[in-house]
């Protein structure tokens, strides 16, 4: 493409703009929809984040940085956050950005409507201070708060009241699940669901645009061969993921390139904490064994992850000790050693335990969710079985598996979290958490897991001030969850892209693809 | 004449209900849609909400009537995943599929029908062996596997052809087509190749083997004595009368080939209704399975009924009414 654009410019007697480029890339899942508040979803907060902006925007390293908010300063003694607004701003078409359209975009996002909602749950109320200043108030101290909402994009108020979009419409859609009006770097030009979204720079963006291009055009490819293909013709310049067995092939291909990272993503086990009985055992049917923190040890030390990194993930993955990623905000330094590999030691524990010679049980797992998830369980059958923990695998699609976990139809699951937050607060808030609707606390938790002085330090985390007393308290956390082994976690997901050997771009670990980073040379 | 019309038309309805009862009953298999809709941030109340909204709370003959009742206005709901009317969205994909599966007909037509007469014609020939020979792998080859060899051959060795897509349309009236750019033509060699593969090979061997059959008649021995030449002997006399069968044949698989057009399009990431109802069943898009599966049903009922009606038209032997012993 690039060449054309050249050629072009030469048959029209002029000389070629410097470096610009047009820019085609693939991804397996087309975003849903182009309302940033209607899909929780990381096709579609990924997307969007280069035509809407929020507040705070994250930066290669994933650290906050202002975007549409030039600063922010507690309120009091942590009643609430205040953000001052950038002026000058305006949307793709052309109105101005104030703080009326920051007061809509909450309305927007926190209703029931909206896929985004549990992201305002610690808002009591938002009040417009004047038309570049806006208070949020948080009805306990908030410190990660503004970490919080680097994903809620604000949109026009008076574009969505004209359109009838004031609420996102999941079931139906409305004018703003197709259209779009931002402020981001790029507006959408053409958008046709599952067929190809184009991209074009706004020339009216506030920030000073780093990247060459002049046009982007997403197409969804869901076959992953045909994605390889598509990269090594030249179709696309992009493409995201790229299968684990093919990066081999392609790092030893000089016209291409692979971007190689760690994602957010924690790989684990999941155990029945609160049930009676195994429901898919034969030998043992009148107790449930995985209530035992020696047998849920036993467990970790016989899964070799070592060993599963370097035959099924080909050494693309790296061991984890507990719920997050070292990438985290509030990760455990303190608890960064896992479970050492050690059969001898796992049929010590089951022996204890009163299960000297193990017991069968049914492992569900999902076979289209994780990059290779069902290859990974069955090694860790094969691995169970050697110190006598004989596993039936059951492995399904997710939109067959979540359902089953519900209705608690396991012994044993897989499970993968990334957190939102990307901090250490967040899988402890759904996964450690004893559940509870009313609050909104372990909605995750399926195996019911449950500890007292987690659900008490649980909202001490969360309204914590100094970093210090706050990352004893998650450490804390992290030691208890790993003397129970609530979950058994095994290694963090990798990020693998593929790129023409000609383009810069980087790579972050929520998976985002950012636009405004790349350049085609 | 217009009773047995009644009746078939009858019998074809029927048949649509029990196809949509069984494919109704299946999405219940299929899983959830609701986890796909919802973030990971959801409630247990989110989940109720929304499964409460979209009526799958109801029960199963419940569902299934209302499905029905707004199918015969035309009506086939919201997609789950597009949020749009899935009528919309069929009718933005039809063209695409259409356009390929009229492709693979004609070239599974034009070269099937061609290497047909040309292994009949040198049956002992070394070439006409080859040909049968080889047309065993496009029948034995599994079409999947077809499509990628061709990406790998044409596109990313040769780089001569697009891997994947349907290159640049354009809008005609509400049909958005492939045939008026240089792109759009080039990205239907490959797909519609891998499309048609299989039926040109059927096609080939049946008019292969009726050729063989016709040669074989008195007339055609009649028709050399007369000292005609060989070429309008067997393309005046012997093909005319080959194809009888053929075109049958032809007009039977065309349904395939729209329903086998789902491995095509999900290989070559093409946009159209196979496409669309893949990603439907990854994403538990239930009004836009529904509607894709009745309309395929329509379809095959429909040509069905064609060409009974057709026969039945020909055949005085079918007009079971009219037999009377004279």
């Amino acid at each position: 493409m690039p060449r054309l654009t050249t050629v072009l410019a030469l048959c029209l007697g002029m000389a070629a703009p410097a470096q610009a480029a047009e820019f085609t890339w693939a991804e397996t899942t087309d975003p849903q929809t182009m309302d940033p508040h209607a899909v929780n979803s990381t096709p579609v907060l990924g997307f969007l984040n280069n035509v809407y902006e929020g507040l705070v925007r994250r930066n290669k390293d994933m650290e906050i940085e202002p975007a549409l908010a030039t600063s922010w300063e507690p309120i009091g003694e942590g009643d609430g956050w205040r953000f001052t607004l950038r002026e000058g701003v305006t949307f793709h078409d052309g109105s101005d950005f104030t703080a009326q359209d920051v007061l809509f975009s909450y309305q927007r996002a926190s209703s029931e409507q909206a896929d985004t909602a549990s992201w305002f749950a610690p808002v009591s109320e938002v009040n417009v201070v004047d038309d570049y200043t806006v208070d949020i108030m948080t009805t306990a101290p908030n410190p990660i708060f503004p970490d919080s909402i680097a994903n809620w994009m604000i949109l026009d108020s008076g574009w969505a009241e004209a359109n009838n979009a004031t609420r996102p419409d999941k079931e139906a859609g409305n004018h703003a699940t197709l259209n779009t009006n931002g402020t981001g770097p790029f507006r959408v030009t053409a958008r046709e669901p599952g067929l190809r979204t184009v991209l074009e720079p706004f020339e009216g963006w506030w920030d000073e645009a780093a990247h060459n291009i002049t046009r982007a055009e997403l197409t969804p490819i869901q076959n992953p061969a045909t994605a390889v293909a598509a990269l090594l013709s030249g179709d696309v310049d992009f493409i995201n993921p790229v299968p684990i067995q093919d990066t081999e092939r392609l790092k030893q291909n000089p016209d291409v390139k692979v971007i190689q990272g760690i994602e957010a993503r924690v790989i684990m086990l999941g155990f029945p904490h609160e049930a009676e009985t195994l429901k898919f055992s034969e030998d043992v049917t009148d107790a449930n064994p995985f209530a035992d923190a020696r047998v849920r040890r036993a467990v970790a030390h016989a899964v070799n992850v070592p060993a599963i990194l370097r035959t099924t993930m080909r050494g693309n993955a790296e061991e984890v000790s507990q719920l997050v990623s070292p990438a985290m905000r509030g990760y455990s330094d303190a608890n960064a050693a896992r479970p050492a590999y050690d059969p001898d030691q796992a049929r010590a524990l089951l022996a204890e335990a009163g299960y000297p010679d193990g017991f069968s049980f049914g492992l569900k797992c999902t076979n289209d969710r994780y990059l290779n998830d069902e290859s990974v369980c069955q090694a860790i059958t094969g691995m169970l079985a050697q110190v006598g923990l004989r596993a039936t695998l059951d492995a399904m699609p997710v939109q067959n598996y979540w359902p089953e976990l519900r209705a608690d139809n396991y012994d044993m699951f897989l499970l993968g979290w990334s957190p939102g937050t990307f901090d250490a607060e967040h899988p402890i808030r759904f996964l450690a958490a004893t559940p509870d609707e009313e609050a909104r606390l372990g909605s995750w938790n399926f195996g019911g897991y449950s500890s007292a002085r987690i659900d008490e330090l649980l909202p001490l985390i969360q309204s914590e001030i100094d970093e210090t007393r706050r990352q004893a308290m998650l450490d804390e956390v992290a030691q208890i969850l790993q003397d129970d082994m609530a979950y058994v976690p095994l290694y963090v997901q990798p990020l693998i892209w593929g790129a023409q050997a000609n383009i810069d771009l980087t790579q972050r670990p929520d998976n985002f693809f950012i636009l405004r980073w790349v350049t085609v040379n | 004449m217009l009773a047995f019309v009644i009746q078939r038309v009858i019998q074809s309805a029927l048949v649509l209900l029990v196809v949509g009862l069984v494919a109704f009953s299946m999405f219940r298999f299929v899983g959830d849609p609701i986890d796909n809709m919802l973030g990971q941030e959801r409630t247990q109340a989110d989940i109720d909400r929304l499964r409460s909204q979209l009526g799958l709370d109801q029960p199963f003959p419940v569902q299934y009537v209302k499905f029905l009742g707004n199918a015969v206005q035309g009506n086939f709901g919201v997609s789950y995943r597009q949020g749009r009317p899935v009528a919309d969205i069929l009718l933005e994909r039809a063209p695409a599929t259409l356009e390929l599966a009229a492709v693979s007909g004609f070239l599974a037509i034009l070269i099937g029908i061609g290497l047909g007469v040309f292994t009949a014609i040198r049956r002992e020939g070394f070439a006409a062996n080859a040909i049968m020979s080889l047309s065993l792998i496009g029948v034995s080859l599994p079409t999947f596997l077809i499509g990628i060899l061709l990406i790998y051959l044409f596109s990313v060795e040769l780089g001569w052809l697009p891997s994947f897509g349907r290159g640049d349309t354009v809008r005609v009236g509400g049909w958005s087509t492939g045939f008026l750019t240089e792109s759009g033509l080039k990205a239907l060699i490959l797909p519609s190749i891998t499309l048609g593969l299989y039926q040109m090979t059927l096609i080939m061997r049946l008019v292969r083997s009726e050729m063989l059959e016709v040669l074989r008649q008195d007339y055609i021995r009649f028709a050399r004595a007369r000292g005609l030449r060989e070429r309008a002997v067997n393309f005046r006399h012997a093909l005319k009368n080959t194809l009888v069968p053929v075109i049958t044949v032809t007009g039977l698989q065309l349904g395939s080939i729209i329903a086998f057009a789902i491995i095509t399009e999900t290989v070559f990431q093409w946009p159209g209704v196979g496409l669309l109802f893949i990603n439907a069943i990854q994403f538990v898009d239930i009004p836009v399975m529904a509607a894709y599966l009745m309309l395929i049903s329509v379809m095959f009922v429909g040509i069905n009924l064609v060409v009974d009606l057709l026969y039945f038209s020909i055949d005085p032997r079918l007009r079971a009414d009219r037999t009377k012993a004279h």
